[in-house]
């Protein structure tokens, strides 16, 4: 098997193809690309050993405000280092600069773009995706349905970036295209990181340090 | 020199200029008879800059065909003899003066641009083709049809110099489009402004400039005019991606009716750079495409909706940070202590959650009539999340202003 390296993964399926749902290409059998978590613990579990690149990531958390972002924190800053984008689509909160800063994320580095719903928000996630400009995007989104995460999907495929959509928590029962999914769950200080499903993982489930203050 | 002629089928004298001003990417002279529609572009000296005949032939055709125009185009050493093949369906480029007579030779007598009476006066004298006419003796014909008729030869052969006055493009591109019949729908306005366009991308071309800000007005008949101002992030001149931006904008655009006329206004152009024509480096290229995501999307959600963040100086939390509008945000120093990813407007909390640590006191605006004391905890609620709340001094209330995320 050739090295995942040497596999163009960055062109899309033909338009006619897109439309039909569980077109598996030979490439998506190699071994998947990602980009460690910071997280020893969380990378063993994850296929390639850490966060897919050229997939979509599906992060449900219970609640807000257990470190559901904190834990992407080192990618997206070790991004940042390689001059790379960090794009917030659609976050449901103003993104505070010091706190981006003080993660070390360089504030240049980050783009917030606000959407009036989730329709826009999707196309500018998939926009972004697509264009493979970003070094990651992560999207707030509250669609319910399947078939406008199968679009980011694609997307994702077809870009080079890391991609993160966050879903509530009514979607959980529902079944998903995303490549990686993980719910999120409020542990005593620590935060639960549990893998539902991963394409070519073992799943599990670990629980990580995230917040730095008692 | 080497003339090109196009035989324009629109008409109108702005539509003309558009044309020669779009002509202008071609060559550095460029002339115009509006009357008789014909342009003409001195292509001699920009040959071995666009590679040879061939090559700019094949230029001049897309970019007419882009302009969705079907022009016919003729090449000759003389002005008058390549508006004359112009007029011919396919005709080969002549390139030397002394092949001249014999190229023209076959053609027809009604094609030349002499005064109808003398043509038919010609005719009536049982001549046919050009041909026919050069074998004639210049001075019998000075006589029966005036010095003009033989003066118009010689310029034809290139007996005697053709001097023209170039078109001169205006400084700032302005470009009206007006419909026979008001347009109702957002794809009738598409097709002649992506002409437009076009068109535009040839002035551009033609000035080695490129644009940053580009104004489009829609013309109604009883309301005001609708305007749209689309801004680039890097100085662009692609057509193609001009209209899909505007496209995009005009989609997500209200029209309050019918659309009479489309009127296009640039101001001030920039130089383009070069990183857009040549090779590039990776990193270059994520830039080029990152401004070109950044335009897509403030096309259709406004430029409002996409952020950039900074930093202020101002110890109240709120005040704390910005949206950046310049293109470079600076980076103060990251002197924080612990804040939260999610700055909420402070909301009232009616039950207070647990307490961490110690509380952090924050004054500040005391100097402007703002004044807040205010002190901030860390809290973990209940169900597990940390919130960011603060007990203001002079109240005793509690507000929670962050959450971490």
């Amino acid at each position: 098997m050739p090295p995942s390296s040497l596999i163009p993964r960055s062109r899309p399926l033909p338009p006619v193809l897109q439309e039909i749902p569980g077109i598996w290409r030979a490439h998506e059998l190699a071994p998947v690309k990602a980009r460690s978590t910071g997280h020893g613990a969380l990378d063993a579990l994850l296929p390639g050993g850490g966060w897919p690149i050229g997939a979509l990531t599906e992060l449900i958390p219970l609640i807000e405000g257990i470190g559901e972002v904190a834990v992407l924190q080192m990618a997206l800053k070790r991004l940042c280092d390689e001059k790379r984008h960090v794009v917030f689509v659609h976050p449901p909160y103003i993104p505070y600069a010091p706190a981006l800063l003080s993660a070390g994320l360089l504030l240049p580095r980050v783009l917030w773009v606000d959407a009036a719903h989730d329709e826009d928000a999707h196309w500018a996630a998939e926009q972004t995706l697509r264009e493979g400009a970003a070094g990651a995007v992560l999207l707030w989104s509250h669609a319910v349905a399947d078939r406008p995460l199968r679009r980011l999907q694609l997307a994702a495929e077809a870009g080079q970036s890391l991609a993160f959509i966050y879903r509530p928590v009514v979607t959980l029962d529902s079944s998903s295209p995303a490549a990686l999914r993980i719910v999120l769950r409020p542990a005593p200080a620590a935060l639960g990181v549990e893998v539902l499903k991963a394409r070519g993982g073992r799943g599990g489930a670990v629980f990580l340090p995230v917040h730095a203050h008692v | 020199m080497l003339w090109l002629c196009v035989v324009s089928p629109v008409q109108e004298k702005h539509a003309l200029k558009a044309l020669a001003s779009w002509a202008g990417q071609f060559s550095s002279c460029v002339c115009l008879d509006a009357e008789r529609r014909l342009l003409w572009l001195e292509i001699g000296s920009s040959l071995r800059y666009f590679g040879g005949l061939d090559v700019l032939l094949k230029k001049v055709a897309a970019g007419l065909h882009a302009l969705t125009l079907k022009a016919t185009i003729g090449v000759a050493p003389t002005p008058e003899a390549a508006a004359l093949l112009a007029r011919q369906p396919q005709t080969l480029p002549v390139l030397q003066l002394d092949h001249l007579r014999q190229a023209l030779a076959a053609l027809p007598l009604n094609e030349l641009a002499m005064l109808p009476a003398a043509i038919a006066g010609l005719q009536a004298s049982g001549l046919t083709s050009v041909g026919e006419l050069l074998a004639l003796p210049r001075d019998a014909l000075a006589r029966r049809w005036g010095l003009q008729a033989t003066d118009y030869l010689q310029r034809l052969l290139g007996e005697r110099a053709d001097p023209r006055k170039p078109y001169r493009a205006p400084q700032t591109y302005y470009r009206r489009f007006d419909f026979a019949e008001p347009v109702q729908t957002v794809e009738g306005l598409l097709f002649p402004l992506r002409r437009i366009l076009y068109e535009l991308q040839g002035y551009l071309r033609g000035r080695d400039a490129a644009l940053q800000a580009l104004n489009v007005a829609f013309r109604h008949h009883d309301h005001a005019d609708t305007v749209l101002t689309l801004r680039t992030t890097d100085p662009q001149r692609d057509a193609l991606r001009l209209f899909a931006l505007l496209r995009e904008k005009l989609e997500r655009t209200q029209l309050p009716g019918a659309v009479t006329q489309i009127r296009l206004g640039v101001e001030r152009f920039v130089a383009l750079r070069d990183t857009q024509l040549h090779l590039w480096d990776e990193s270059e290229r994520h830039d080029a495409s990152w401004s070109d995501l950044l335009d897509k999307l403030r096309a259709r959600l406004g430029d409002q909706a996409v952020r950039r963040l900074g930093l202020r100086d101002d110890h109240r939390p709120e005040k704390a940070w910005c949206v950046e509008s310049g293109a470079a945000a600076a980076d103060l120093p990251p002197a924080f202590p612990d804040r939260p990813l999610w700055l909420l407007p402070p909301r009232p909390i009616e039950r207070l959650p647990k307490l961490l640590g110690r509380p952090e006191r924050i004054e500040a605006g005391w100097w402007n009539g703002e004044d807040s004391s205010r002190d901030y905890y860390i809290a973990q609620t209940a169900e597990g999340s940390r919130w960011w709340l603060y007990r203001e001094a002079a109240t005793a209330r509690w507000f929670l202003q962050g959450i971490w995320a």
